[in-house]
């Protein structure tokens, strides 16, 4: 069974989505939902990443992590999920990540069954 | 030739700060160290609320600190009521908040501290070449960062501990489990300790006082008197000896002692109970080669590396020690009265004070963070470190006045993003 990682914060409007589609696919596959980056420390080699993209209006898949913006690793509140993303990554380990990217709003139903598929 | 620096935004720390240095014949004649984030009125926001809501406001004013806030509030809280929490319950947060120093400490160590020594600009720059550093980091951060999880119920801003008691206790397997990744940490917490004696720091003496809690029988965390200029003193009469005080250019607080900046932290800690860390820590304090006391601020990282495998050590041997035993909350008789918090956290002495009216709500409130306490020493410091960096280039000035700041670990409690910098 496929693992998804879901990152947001239900309590913020524009960041609570990923979360509320994630709850919806609970029941068909295994999720964990993430309070910080860390929570990736345990996951599998290959893992699929949910999270709200802004800006975008439809949903999309992130396989190349160079394209996440970071800011410079400056404080400890800087340690957002991009910047383990690429910490990762440059440290060379085997870990693969997809990210899938979701809107801040649409149909819970209908995105649900996407992400299904192209998980 | 006059030069006045500024920088704008002070990086690698917890939180927005500035400096402005005006320098004139190898001389400063003016140095402001000023946290320029906005006031956060988290003392006002309490006003008005029941005694048990304070920690969990007060656990907002940081992610990083937040166990640390919880803790503190939940005692002068407790000291408000007369309430008197169970061993158990008293145990239970000494584990939580070596959780948290844990965890903070290995943060700040690697990816705050150690990129300055080994010549990157971050952690990320130097994470192809130092790997098996940086994996030794994020274990140690996972473990600390389970422990807070387990035992508070979430990584951050924890929920069980409350007043008089423990809202969700953790099972004695849980509490196993702890100890069995603690013991997994042993070896990369010698092997952090090792590589900090390594680094080469530069030569520099303090002249503050160096402040911590003191506790008759053990590394103070939870108890003590407060230990300042070389005499013990009660925390509940913390107003008559530390003074807070405004400056112009500064959000937050200056805080001094009999007029006197001090400094709280790791080597505070260890400057004050060197002879109460476990003998793990107290072999490696032999093996750093340096004498402790010592009044170089950069040993910070020093000693926060011992503290480590303190840290480790203590929480292992809390966990062997623990039965844990179902018990009910302690009976809270809300009355009017006054308390004081004081513990110690990964940046230093943290206090909270609280004076609740009869119907246990809150009509005043006072917090005191390390970092504000650290800010006049962090200055005065850097008046008078740099003339004795004077001739250095541009770039490796800037850097060397922000690895002193930075080996204070300070914390501003929001992030700064970039750095600024303003040659007149």
């Amino acid at each position: 069974m496929k693992k998804l990682y879901v990152f947001g914060n239900q309590y913020l409007k524009e960041d609570s989505f990923a979360v509320d589609v994630a709850r919806e696919l609970k029941k068909e596959m295994e999720v964990v939902f993430c309070d910080s980056p860390e929570a990736l420390f345990d996951c599998e080699e290959a893992a699929v990443i949910l999270d709200v993209v802004k800006g975008i209006e439809e949903p999309i898949i992130i396989n190349d992590l160079p394209l996440l913006k970071t800011r410079k690793m400056l404080s400890l509140h800087d340690f957002d999920l991009a910047f383990f993303l690429k910490l990762f990554k440059e440290m060379g380990g085997d870990k693969k990540f997809k990210i899938i990217g979701l809107p801040e709003k649409g149909n819970i139903k209908i995105l649900s069954k996407w992400v299904k598929e192209n998980i | 030739m006059a030069r006045t620096i500024t920088l704008n935004h002070i990086t690698k720390i917890e939180g927005h700060a500035k400096l402005t240095l005006s320098i004139e014949k190898n001389k400063v004649n003016r140095c402001e160290l000023s946290s320029t984030e906005g006031s956060r009125y988290f003392e006002g926001l309490v006003l008005g609320r029941k005694y048990y809501e304070a920690h969990e406001m007060t656990s907002r004013i940081c992610g990083i600190c937040s166990c640390a806030h919880v803790v503190a509030a939940i005692s002068a809280i407790e000291n408000a009521l007369g309430c008197k929490p169970s061993k158990q319950t008293k145990t239970l947060r000494e584990l939580l908040t070596l959780g948290e120093r844990i965890r903070s400490h290995a943060t700040h160590l690697y990816f705050l501290a150690l990129p300055d020594y080994l010549g990157y600009e971050s952690a990320l720059a130097m994470a192809s070449k130092h790997k098996e550093k940086l994996e030794r980091a994020l274990l140690i951060m996972k473990v600390g960062n389970e422990m807070i999880k387990l035992l508070g119920s979430r990584d951050i801003h924890p929920v069980s501990a409350t007043i008089g008691g423990w809202l969700k206790l953790p099972s004695q397997e849980t509490i196993n489990y702890i100890k069995e990744n603690l013991i997994k940490l042993k070896e990369p917490a010698i092997k952090t300790a090792e590589l900090f004696f390594s680094l080469n720091y530069p030569s520099f003496s303090t002249e503050g006082y160096f402040c911590s809690l003191k506790d008759k029988d053990k590394y103070a965390v939870l108890d003590g008197k407060f230990f300042a200029g070389g005499t013990e003193k009660a925390k509940e009469d913390y107003l008559s000896f530390i003074e807070e005080y405004s400056v112009p250019y500064s959000t937050a607080n200056f805080v001094r002692i009999a007029g006197k900046r001090y400094s709280v932290g790791a080597l505070a800690r260890i400057n004050n109970n060197q002879d109460k860390v476990s003998i793990n820590a107290k072999k490696m304090l032999k093996k750093s080669g340096i004498k402790f006391p010592s009044l170089n601020p950069f040993h910070n990282n020093i000693a926060q590396a011992v503290e480590l495998i303190h840290c480790i050590d203590e929480a292992i041997k809390i966990c062997e020690e623990i039965e844990i035993k179902p018990e009910q909350l302690s009976k809270i008789k809300v009355a009017a009265g006054r308390g004081v918090g004081a513990i110690e956290v990964p940046r230093g002495t943290l206090w909270h004070e609280y004076t609740l009216n009869n119907k246990g709500i809150i009509t005043q409130a006072n917090i005191i963070t390390p970092t504000a306490q650290n800010l006049l020493n962090i200055q005065e410091d850097i008046k008078s470190y740099v003339p004795s960096i004077f001739d250095k280039k541009k770039e490796d000035l800037i850097m060397d006045i922000e690895k002193l700041i930075r080996s204070y670990d300070p914390c501003f409690s929001c992030s700064a993003h970039f750095l600024e910098v303003n040659w007149i």
